[in-house]
């Protein structure tokens, strides 16, 4: 609705002739002017549409103008209704019983400026409810929360936006203290911001509050003191945690791009010498010269700088040994790996099931996807070392967001499991829960292998009543099915 | 014996004489040389089994230097050797990728599987 639209008045009463000339003493307003012979005319226009102003021709009849008034109010609570009196207006008393409908009276002789104004004020403030109305509406639309308290605190507006933020509806709040609502729970005292607004006019800043579920939300804030005098306070609020969470992902992702490009100049500076090294101490041990304690010694130096080349190679140099992608069958990767970690997977008692539903190949690089399960195979045995279940499954499968097809290899484990606490961190680099025996770079690496194929390596560890099951999940897409395999289970 | 012959391309001299006695411990004869033109040179002179070369070099890199060496020995094999991360896109005229942190003995296991595949490549083409 258009606040400047024109507004509509009724004019009701019994004698047309009348009613007519009300109507050409009102024709300069350039409102609507609506007539209606009966009360039930009268009704109907207000059933259709807003009224500004009801004008009620009394006649001789005042029990009759009595029950129209009556009919209006009870259908049209809202709308005024200005009573036009035949007579003057000589007993007040008489006329008390009308007050209940009427809003105000006009007595004869109707003089035609009198009737104007009295009608142009009803049509203002129709049209300033319209402006009202619209404006709220507007609020409504504005994904802000909008909240509007009174000098104690009250809440006496909260628009859609405040809804959805805050998870809270306004007729639940209505009324409220805003503190106890959705109290701020930091950086400042909800007391303070107040202190300031009423200062100063004003405070804008980042807080955390509470929603309706009790969860912590951030919210960019700016409160204004209304300047009418009264102390009502208008607030703007914008949930600004989604775009915290991409800011500091975006922090995250920099970086380690930064450790990414890091790696690559590092890769040379260090791996050059640590060839020489290693080389060096090759020969330092296999010297004729060299004997017993200085052997021995030469050893572990060969030992500590294989570890390090292990970092190196874990981190450093993804080589490839083919220039293209080959097409590479993941069975026959996962095979090359267990037979590498055979011994392991022995010492520690290790039963392994392996369930290859496809034999699928994919176009990759065989060393870099035996890097990946190494890695997560490598992993579940460590979990291990009082023996267990290591279960390798592939199947052909679709990703969970994509739907891309390919090739969902898991590898569980019944070790001792990941705890809540390290979950998260678990793909960051030199993160490791084994301090004496990993790098930390593993996984790390691992899901920077899959995410160079565009696939997903997801996890969970689930606590049993006698233990863990934890399973890491590889998609890679693109797969293609070469032939069916048969079942089989061995123990290494 | 007759021994096989490497040759051994770096830029860097202590790599280049820590590399030399490794692969003279697993039975071969090793040359060196300190870049790709000093190569070229040796392969000019005289005849050699395997060429062992780092990528990064100046001048020449390693896979130009291969690209070259392709050209006039087409048999001979090449192994390109290096401490990078990516493998370098001009691959097509290396044999076999080893990384340097692969430690002495892969070396040479690598170095002896790349001869023993072509020495099965001349006998099944003569």
């Amino acid at each position: 609705m258009n606040a400047s639209e024109k507004v509509n008045i009724v004019i009701v009463g019994k004698r047309v002739a009348k009613l007519a000339s009300y109507e050409i003493m009102l024709r300069e307003l350039r409102e609507n002017v609506i007539l209606a012979a009966s009360a039930e005319e009268a009704l109907q226009y207000l059933l259709q549409t807003d009224m500004a102003v009801v004008l009620l021709a009394v006649d001789n009849s005042e029990r009759d103008a009595f029950n129209t008034a009556n009919a209006i109010r009870q259908n049209s609570q809202e709308t005024p209704i200005i009573f036009v009196l035949d007579a003057p207006l000589t007993d007040l008393e008489h006329y008390k019983d009308y007050r209940r409908g009427a809003v105000d009276f006009i007595c004869a002789p109707v003089l035609p400026e009198l009737l104007r104004n009295k009608v142009a004020i009803f049509a203002d403030l129709q049209r300033k409810a319209r402006q009202l109305e619209t404006l709220r509406c507007e609020l409504d639309l504005l994904s802000e929360a909008v909240i509007v308290s009174d000098g104690e605190g009250r809440i006496e507006f909260w628009n859609a936006g405040a809804e959805t933020l805050y998870g809270w509806r306004r007729e639940e709040v209505l009324g409220k203290h805003l503190d106890d609502v959705v109290p701020i729970t930091f950086p400042v005292a909800s007391g303070e911001v107040l202190a300031t607004v009423i200062s100063a006019g004003q405070w804008e800043g980042a807080v955390r509050r509470l929603n309706k579920g009790g969860q912590e939300i951030t919210v960019a804030l700016r409160k204004i003191q209304r300047s009418d005098g009264g102390g009502a306070i208008l607030e703007m609020g914008q949930d600004i945690s989604a775009q915290l969470q991409a800011e500091e992902a975006l922090r995250q992702s920099e970086r380690l791009a930064a450790i990414g490009r890091l790696a690559g100049v590092i890769a040379h500076e260090i791996n050059n010498p640590l060839e020489a090294i290693a080389n060096a101490l090759f020969l330092v041990r296999c010297h004729p010269s060299l004997k017993g304690e200085a052997q021995r010694f030469a050893r572990m130096a060969e030992k500590e700088v294989a570890r390090i080349q292990h970092i190196t190679q874990q981190t450093l140099s993804f080589y490839r040994e083919s220039p293209a992608p080959i097409s590479v069958s993941i069975s026959s990767v996962l095979d090359d790996v267990l037979g590498l970690q055979a011994r392991h997977l022995e010492i520690n008692q290790i039963i392994v099931e392996k369930e290859y539903r496809d034999d699928m190949a994919i176009a990759g690089f065989p060393a870099e996807l035996k890097q990946v399960f190494l890695n997560l195979i490598g992993n579940a045995t460590q979990a291990m070392p009082q023996g267990g279940r290591l279960r390798i499954s592939t199947r052909e499968s679709r990703d969970y967001s994509s739907s891309r097809r390919g090739v969902r290899v898991a590898v569980c484990d019944t070790g001792s499991g990941i705890e809540a606490k390290d979950a998260k961190r678990l793909f960051e680099p030199f993160f490791t829960t084994k301090p004496n025996n990993g790098t930390g770079l593993g996984l790390w690496v691992s899901k920077g292998i899959i995410e160079k194929y565009q696939g997903t390596i997801r996890f969970r560890s689930l606590r049993l009543y006698d233990g863990h099951i934890t399973c890491f999940a590889v998609f890679i897409p693109g797969a293609v099915v070469s032939h069916s395999l048969a079942q089989g289970a061995f123990s290494a | 014996m007759n021994h096989e012959v490497i040759l051994c391309v770096d830029d860097e001299e202590t790599s280049l004489h820590l590399r030399k006695p490794v692969l003279e411990k697993a039975g071969y004869e090793v040359m060196i040389a300190a870049s790709a033109m000093q190569a070229l040179e040796v392969l000019a002179s005289r005849k050699v089994d395997l060429l062992l070369t780092d990528y990064l070099m100046p001048g020449q890199t390693g896979t130009e230097l291969a690209r070259a060496v392709k050209d006039i020995w087409p048999k001979l094999p090449v192994i390109l050797l290096s401490g990078v991360s990516e493998l370098p896109k001009d691959m097509e005229h290396v044999d076999l990728f080893v990384s340097k942190v692969e430690g002495p003995q892969s070396m040479c296991e690598k170095v002896a599987a790349v001869l023993s595949a072509n020495r099965k490549q001349q006998s099944a083409s003569r």
